[in-house]
């Protein structure tokens, strides 16, 4: 080859004599080159087909491991699960999914600083990534890091999401407000849970409902109250809506529309235990409050003089019940039970000889006296039990005598 | 057309007669293009060489891994965690084929390929048979492919270096050339085989050649980023490791690493240590047990897989887990010291393979279980485990292979993390010094020094101090003259002097000799009608100005030319710091020896 390359060159340059031997080395570099460029080709394409048929393996390697830890995860087994996606990610090591299905089962099985330290490296990937916040929010509960669950959950909450963004998002919020109810931290769930019921679409009864439960269980009656009426709107019989509605109404005190949203429950609803109490408490309020407007004067004398009987009765019960149970002293100042049933007694004494309108001034006063004595009782011998005492202390309540020891 | 006849060189291609068409134009272009291209002593078609070279290193070290890969799947299956029988079996089984292919097809396979590569540099001339790199492909693909605890880096390093010698050698370099060839191949090799560029030119320098040679870094830089895009090209881009990201929060946290660079230097002279004792011993056995060492080897290594096969291979799967915090320290710790026990049997056992991905494994072992252990006392460090275990893999090959830059760059580059420089300079740097203090010839040099080779140590030469000018030169010993001085004021000077030399400075940044005998003539001569000057007593021209920071050995070269050199200040060339003599220099290195 080099002989032919010099020669050649020779004949060209019409002078064999002046052909050095340094010249003649640089023809044999130039074929030396020629032929590893050839041979680099072949390489190349043998490098090309080898890791073409090495990829390809490990690719179906890596989904086999990936599928069956997705299937020992579904089936509960997260420890399985693991070694199986540990196995994947050996095949595919930058797999995000993989590594992400791996965070999530070592979250599952409490190894919450391994996923953790999956989640933070995916997230410092994509930082936006609703569902890896979401799991990070979800390590976080675990590790009871509330404030780096708060910002994770923020964080899913306003992240990137694939499918459904809206419903995610509403989904996320639903769960921090769940985890913030649970933690007992009510004034932060209840902005959270007024940002869910506001981005809760309006023709989503369910999802109305949702909210609506989450801002009873937070206590904002009056706007759960509201939710629940949308709700209703959109579904008349939603018997979610109307047990909620008709719990908030009784605890703003509106007992006569929570007996209107009670009744309208089908017979099997309205006997749950809750419902049918507070229906029960309410019809007593109704039947009992001296208050209600539209009574007449003998109305409103007549349920005074039975709610003083009702509280002297369970005072006195109450009293012979726990004889030398009581400790002296433990009763605040004033609610002494024997000087409260001295004073209903009296009362009762002096409403029968008071007139009719006598009676009526005497009403606020005597009604603070019926409250005072169901405190009384309910510190003794526990909160009140039947209708007629818990509407009792509700009226009292709402005659302006809350001063606590009571509830209905 | 005419060509005129070439002068003595491919690179003198004649001046053509005038083209007569395009085609014949571009051919003269393409002759006089090529011919300087492949000139024997031309740069260009070094560094040419260099990219081709980076380029069959990468495709090489490519199929090197495919290998190890399809290796392992087919004999150890696609489990992290493979059965007991195969664990303990496919490792012992493969020792014995091994053993019989490095002992009877390719015995240059056996040893450290850096070794072999700085051997090729420094006794055979830059030759390194391509036996060598086939040997190396297949007996370390079924070793590391079986199990056996060793990493591919290393016989990547080597198989550059041969395919660089097997190019050096067809396209007939020169002598010196075939010399540095070597080393381009061998950072290419590696440089694919870590994906870290950075890292192979610097191990290359600081543990292959030791200087950095300007006619050689060109070469090498070239020669490892084109092997490094080759290997991406094909493995795709990935660092070999992902790290959770993390940064150092507060500087006392920077104690926590310092710690562990104790640990990782007191584990890596243990480990040193153990090598030291015992290869030499098993090197004493009979050549008989040569055949039954890998295999003995690799039973130990699978009874250890049984229990724990993270242990086998590579492990860079078991590191990454380890980055990402997967494991509690008291497991960590564990994984680090059978990885030790692993490593040792294997390479003891004289099985081809490379220290380099065992050392990043118990490094990251040991470096998570410090981490875990400091999280245990102190709840309030927010370094995580895995940053313990990524600064711990530097830490670990510091204080083993000896090379500090290397370990610190490499973290860095197999991680792609930056944030952490700061605490792997420091572990780094104290596992170094432990290691150094009580270990003091590196793994690379005990070596080759066991096996009757004594190579150039690297790092006592880059821990060498060079003697300096000021080291010799004698301060105040010259008499110094203007050129207007009258001769005979001057040779009364001279007298009282008899032993200093004499020297004129005749402009700024010129010095010459006065010749004592000359001098004293000429004021014999002198009178005052006519008054001689010292000027004319100089001897010779103008003598070579050398500075009190140079080399002593470079200035050793021109030393013995003149009876004494004026030794002047950088920033003022007419200020005489001192003289310096050819026995000045002697009486230097004398010294120097003596001490």
């Amino acid at each position: 080859m080099l002989a032919v390359f010099c020669r050649r060159e020779a004949r060209h340059m019409k002078s064999r004599s002046t052909l050095t031997n340094r010249a003649c080395a640089g023809y044999a570099r130039e074929a030396v080159l020629a032929s590893s460029l050839i041979l680099l080709v072949l390489m190349f394409a043998l490098t090309a087909f080898v890791t073409r048929q090495y990829h390809k393996r490990v690719h179906e390697l890596g989904d086999q491991w990936f599928a069956k830890g997705d299937a020992e995860l579904q089936g509960g087994g997260a420890d399985a699960a693991i070694a199986d996606y540990r196995n994947g990610l050996a095949f595919s090591p930058d797999n995000s999914v993989f590594q992400f299905h791996l965070a999530q089962a070592l979250a599952a099985s409490g190894h919450t600083g391994e996923a953790e330290g999956y989640l933070r490296s995916l997230l410092s990937a994509s930082p936006g990534n609703g569902e890896i916040n979401l799991t990070l929010a979800r390590v976080a509960v675990r590790r009871s890091a509330m404030a780096d669950a708060l910002r994770y959950y923020h964080a899913a909450i306003y992240g990137v999401w694939e499918d459904d963004p809206i419903a995610q998002r509403w989904r996320v919020r639903r769960e921090l407000c769940e985890y913030l109810l649970g933690r007992g931290a009510a004034s932060q769930a209840e902005a959270e849970i007024i940002a869910l019921a506001n981005n809760t679409p309006k023709d989503q009864v369910a999802q109305i409902d949702t909210a609506a439960n989450l801002l009873l269980r937070a206590q904002v009656w009056s706007r759960a109250e509201d939710e629940y009426r949308l709700a209703l709107a959109g579904d008349r019989r939603d018997q979610d809506a109307l047990a909620g509605a008709g719990a908030a109404a009784f605890q703003l005190g509106r007992y006569s529309e929570a007996i209107g949203f009670f009744t309208r429950l089908p017979q099997r609803g309205r006997s749950s235990g809750d419902i049918s109490e507070m229906l029960a408490t309410s019809r007593a309020v109704e039947s009992g409050s001296p208050f209600l407007r539209g009574l007449s004067p003998a109305d409103k004398a007549g349920r005074l003089r039975r709610a003083l009987a009702d509280s002297e009765a369970r005072l006195s019960d109450c009293v012979q019940k726990s004889a030398g149970v009581a400790v002296p002293g433990q009763e605040p100042a004033g609610s002494d039970p024997q000087a409260l049933l001295t004073e209903i007694r009296k009362a009762q004494g002096a409403l029968k000889r008071a007139s009719l309108a006598r009676s009526l001034t005497l009403m606020d006063a005597d009604m603070n006296l019926v409250f005072e004595a169901e405190s009384a009782a309910a510190r003794r011998c526990g909160p009140p039990s039947g209708a007629a005492d818990r509407a009792l202390v509700l009226i009292g309540r709402e005659a302006g005598g809350d001063r606590g020891g009571a509830s209905p | 057309m005419t060509h005129a006849a070439p002068q003595g060189s491919p690179a003198a291609v004649p001046a053509a007669a005038e083209p007569r068409s395009i085609f014949a134009r571009s051919r003269t272009l393409y002759r006089e293009w090529m011919h300087r291209l492949v000139a024997p002593h031309g740069d260009q078609f070094f560094l040419v060489l260099a990219v081709l070279i980076g380029i069959f290193s990468g495709l090489a070290v490519v199929c090197f891994r495919v290998a190890i890969e399809w290796t392992h799947l087919l004999l150890l299956g696609s489990s992290l965690t493979p059965s007991p029988l195969r664990v303990l079996l496919v490792p012992s089984l493969f020792g014995i084929g091994i053993a019989l292919l490095v002992i009877h097809a390719f015995p240059r396979a056996r040893g450290s390929g850096v070794n072999q590569t700085k051997t090729a540099v420094y006794i055979s001339n830059g030759y390194v048979p391509f036996e060598t790199v086939i040997g190396k492909f297949i007996t370390c693909a079924l070793a590391i492919g079986s199990g056996q605890s060793l990493g591919p880096e290393d016989p990547s390093l080597q198989m550059g270096a041969g395919i660089a010698s097997v190019m050096g050698r067809r396209l007939r370099l020169s002598q010196e050339k075939l010399r540095l060839i070597a080393p381009v191949g061998a950072a290419a090799g590696l440089a694919a085989a870590f994906n870290a560029p950075v890292s192979a030119v610097l191990f290359v320098i600081e543990e292959v050649i030791g200087t950095w040679s300007a006619g050689a870094l060109g070469a090498i830089v070239l020669a490892a980023v084109s092997s490094v895009v080759t290997m991406r090209w094909f493995l795709g881009s990935e660092s070999l490791f992902r790290v959770p990201p993390s940064e150092l929060s507060h500087p006392a946290e920077l104690l926590a690493y310092a710690v562990l660079g104790v640990v990782g230097g007191v584990f890596a002279l243990l480990f040193l240590k153990w090598i030291a004792a015992a290869r030499p011993r098993l090197q004493r056995l009979p050549p008989r047990a040569q055949y039954l060492m890998p295999a003995a080897a690799g039973l130990l290594v699978g009874a250890i897989g049984i229990w724990l096969p993270q242990v086998m291979g590579a492990g860079y799967p078991i590191i990454d887990q380890a980055l990402h915090g997967e494991y509690v320290w008291r497991v960590l710790l564990i994984l680090a010291v059978l990885k030790i026990l692993a490593t040792g049997f294997s390479f003891l056992s004289g099985t081809p393979g490379g220290m380099f991905a065992p050392t990043l494994f118990i490094g990251a072992m040991l470096g998570g279980a410090v981490g875990g252990v400091e999280h245990h006392f102190f709840p309030g460090l927010t370094s995580t485990v895995g940053t313990f275990a990524l600064v711990g893999m530097g830490t670990f090959f510091a204080g083993f292979l000896r090379t500090p830059i290397t370990s610190v760059f490499m973290v860095v580059e197999v991680s792609g993390n930056y944030s952490m420089i700061v605490p792997v300079m420091i572990s780094t740097l104290i596992a170094y010094l432990i290691s150094r203090q009580f270990q003091k010839v590196p793994l690379f040099d005990m070596l080759t020094r066991q096996d009757g080779v004594i190579l150039p140590s690297i790092e006592e030469r880059r821990e060498h101090v060079s003697l300096v000018v000021e080291d010799a030169m004698r301060a105040d010993a010259a008499i110094i003259f203007d050129p207007d001085e009258p001769a005979a004021a001057a040779a009364q000077r001279a007298g009282a002097a008899p032993e200093s030399p004499l020297l004129l400075r005749p402009r700024l940044g010129e010095w010459r000799l006065l010749d004592r005998e000359a001098l004293q003539r000429l004021a014999a001569m002198d009178e005052p009608s006519a008054p001689r000057m010292v000027s004319e007593a100089t001897s010779k021209g103008p003598l070579p100005l050398i500075f009190p920071d140079e080399p002593l050995d470079e200035v050793l070269r021109w030393a013995g030319d003149w009876p004494v050199l004026p030794v002047v200040s950088r920033a003022d060339l007419g200020r005489l710091e001192g003289v310096l003599s050819l026995a000045d220099v002697l009486h230097a290195f004398r010294k120097a020896a003596a001490e």
